[in-house]
Order: structure tokens, then C-alpha cells, then sequence
């Protein structure tokens, strides 16, 4: 079986990729289609986070994606993939990124490179639906918040308060509970105590 | 007696007949009917002006819009554009600044905030690091007053440092306990008040 590892040879991508591609209508056509693309992934590898139409920026995810994944793949000195992404970054000082910023940066992942979020939608108005694009591992503050494990986020000192006092309450109570038995439990033995010397006396 | 009568007005038709022709009138049964009549006035030639004179003529509906039509363009289409209001079931509130938002999308008034730091940054880093040089380096940010992280040499290599003159805005820092951006003031100015 001296077959070639067909998983190695193409970069499987890290993202759902759905089964039919957008066609994003241009007057140019297909072509335009891809122009479109083209200047996205452009912009993405350069500004690493855009907020762009939903519908481009899933499409033009892909190909930034494949995009990487080739450039991690093969390197810069194969020349099919340095076609391929002389092709996609129109401005050329980005393909230094690509090989020296953004391989390093994403060669020992084992997620997606890209990041995509659904942006806030305007209240009123029909609305053609936003998307932030971002790379992972940019320097931007984050989208999300991920301060939910944080112990110094406000709901969690407050908890943590309100658990310390209930537990101080609790604590109170048992003291109570445990003097109380004593006083019940040290009458008889005053009792006791009591007898004894008047049988002694 | 009758007929008689008849008989003879026949014969004196006959007489005045041809005396008349005797001196060459034409018969009587020639003679043109003519019937005395009030002449009608012409009508006049229907023009447009006639009805609209000073003003405007609009297009008016010729025909009466079906019940369909009339609710579809009312209250819309459930499959398509539903013009009715219905409550919205998937709004929450954010973990972070406690304003409401639709699930699945990202917090409005967070966004705001990182948005805006987020276009300075990069700016910063165009006016910095873009000027069609090539691009060999990672960046990373620092504020006011921050120093390097802790790190091996290697770590630093390939890498430029972009520095924010201003401090790190609160909501960015990891610690949300940290102390807040505004120094308390040293000012003894009192503000003035009842001025109105």
C-alpha cells in the first residue's frame, strides 16, 4: 500500500464549512465574487478584526482559514502556496505576515484561526445582519466576557459574601444548639452533684 | 249615401288635379311634408378642461382591492415581513454591564466600548508599524505605566511593542478590583452652586 496520506496532503479546515457556497452577487459575476473575497481576507490579515456582512464575512472566513492552514502546511518556500497567497493578499507586505507573524503564532493550535461572532443588531429597522471577523491572538480587548470564573467580578464577590454570611449564621446556630443541650444536660448533673453530698452530709 | 259622398269628393279631387295640371303645377302628391320644428342646439365638442378648469386631475383607483390584499397590507405576511408586534423571548442580560441583549449575539453597550478602543489600537499600530514596510512582527500593547510581562528572551524576539499614552481603561483589566483610571483629585476648588 504504498498510497499517499490523502489527510496530509490537503489542509482539512477547522470550521464548519457548509455545502454550497454563497454567491455574494456582483455585476462582475463569479469573478467579482471572488475580488470581494480577495479584499476581505486582505483586510482581515491586516487590521485582524473587521466587522463586516454576515454573509461575507462566513464566506471569506473560509478562505482565510484555507489560506493559513496552507501557508502552516507547506511553508514559504513552496511555490504553489506562495501563488496562492500572492493571489489573496492584494497588498504584498502582508505576505511577509502571513509566513513570519501569523505561522508562528498559529503552528502549534489545534483550533480554528479565525474567531466569529454575530455583532449587535440595531433595535428598529430591517437590518442585514453583522459579523466581527477576528484572528486569534490579536491584541484587541476581547469580544466576550470571560470574567464569569473571575473571583473579583462583582455577582461573585457578592455571593461569596452572602455564602460567608449564611455559613457565619449557620455556624451561630450550631453554638446556640450545642450551649443550649449543655444547660439542659448540666441541671442533672448539678442534680447529681447536689445529691451526692447531701447523701455524703 | 256614403259611398256616394265618397264618389264625388273622389270626382272633385280629379277636377282640381287636372285644372292644377292644366296650368302646370306639379301634382299634389309631389308636394314636400314639411314639419315646423324647434332646432336643437349643436353640443359642444367634451373636452377635459370642461371638468377639471383651474385644478388637478388624479389617478384614482378604478377597482376595489380584495380582503386579502387589504389585511396583507395591514398586518403583513407571518413567512415573509409581519408587521405585528410580538414579544421577543431570547433577550438576556450581560454578565458585564447588566444591559439587555439578544441571545447569541454580543452585548450592544460592551461592544460600544471595544469597539472604540479597538479602531484606536489599530490605528495606532497603522501609524506605527503600516507604512508598506513589510510586515515581520507581532505586536503587543502596552499602556500607561505597565511594564513587560515576565518572559524568556526568546519570547520577545519578533515582536514590536505599541504603547497607548493613556491608562488601561478599567473594563480591560484582568483584575476588576484594580485601582480605578481616575487619580483622586488634590484640588480644593468647591464648584459653585446656585448660580441660577
Amino acid at each position: 500500500m504504498n498510497q499517499a496520506d490523502v489527510t496530509k496532503l490537503v489542509s482539512k479546515l477547522r470550521i464548519k464549512v457548509p455545502d454550497q457556497h454563497r454567491r455574494l452577487r456582483s455585476p462582475k459575476g463569479p469573478e467579482g465574487r471572488l475580488d470581494k473575497l480577495r479584499k476581505t481576507v486582505t483586510g482581515l490579515i491586516k487590521f485582524e478584526r473587521i466587522e463586516l456582512n454576515h454573509h461575507r464575512a462566513d464566506e471569506a472566513r473560509q478562505y482565510a482559514e484555507r489560506l493559513i492552514s496552507e501557508a502552516i502546511l507547506h511553508g514559504d518556500c513552496h511555490k504553489p502556496t506562495m501563488e496562492i497567497a500572492d493571489y489573496w493578499l492584494l497588498e504584498k507586505e502582508l505576505l511577509h505576515k502571513l509566513f513570519k507573524v501569523l505561522v508562528p503564532r498559529f503552528e502549534n493550535s489545534n483550533t480554528a484561526f479565525t474567531k466569529m461572532y454575530k455583532a449587535p443588531k440595531a433595535s428598529s429597522g430591517r437590518n442585514i445582519d453583522k459579523a466581527i471577523l477576528e484572528l486569534r491572538g490579536n491584541p484587541y480587548p476581547l469580544l466576550t466576557n470571560k470574567h464569569s470564573n473571575n473571583r473579583y467580578l462583582l455577582q461573585n464577590v457578592l455571593l461569596d459574601a452572602a455564602k460567608y454570611e449564611y455559613r457565619q449564621a449557620k455556624y451561630a446556630e450550631m453554638a446556640d444548639k450545642i450551649g443550649k443541650n449543655e444547660e439542659i444536660s448540666q441541671p442533672k448533673s448539678d442534680d447529681v452533684a447536689k445529691s451526692k453530698p447531701i447523701n455524703e452530709v | 249615401m256614403i259611398s256616394r259622398v265618397h264618389q264625388l269628393k273622389k270626382i272633385l279631387n280629379n277636377v282640381e288635379k287636372n285644372v292644377l295640371q292644366i296650368f302646370g303645377f306639379p301634382p299634389r302628391e309631389l308636394a314636400m311634408a314639411y314639419t315646423l320644428e324647434k332646432r336643437l342646439p349643436q353640443p359642444k365638442k367634451f373636452t377635459i378642461k370642461d371638468i377639471v378648469g383651474d385644478g388637478i386631475l388624479l389617478a384614482v383607483p378604478k377597482f376595489r382591492r380584495t380582503v386579502e390584499k387589504r389585511l396583507k397590507r395591514k398586518f403583513g405576511s407571518p413567512d415573509y415581513v409581519w408587521k405585528m408586534l410580538i414579544p421577543k423571548t431570547n433577550i438576556i442580560v450581560c454578565n458585564s454591564c447588566g444591559h439587555y441583549h439578544e441571545r447569541g449575539y454580543i452585548c450592544g453597550h460592551c461592544y460600544k466600548k471595544v469597539e472604540a478602543e479597538t479602531k484606536e489600537i489599530q490605528d495606532k499600530i497603522q501609524e506605527k508599524l503600516g507604512n508598506l514596510k513589510p510586515i515581520e512582527n507581532d505586536v503587543i500593547v502596552l499602556y500607561n505605566g505597565e511594564n513587560l510581562p515576565e518572559q524568556p528572551k526568546e519570547f520577545w524576539q519578533g515582536k514590536r511593542i505599541i504603547e497607548m499614552k493613556k491608562d488601561r481603561p478599567q473594563w480591560f483589566s484582568k483584575n476588576l478590583l484594580q485601582k480605578s483610571t481616575q487619580q483622586p483629585s488634590e484640588s480644593k476648588d468647591v464648584k459653585p452652586t446656585d448660580l441660577a
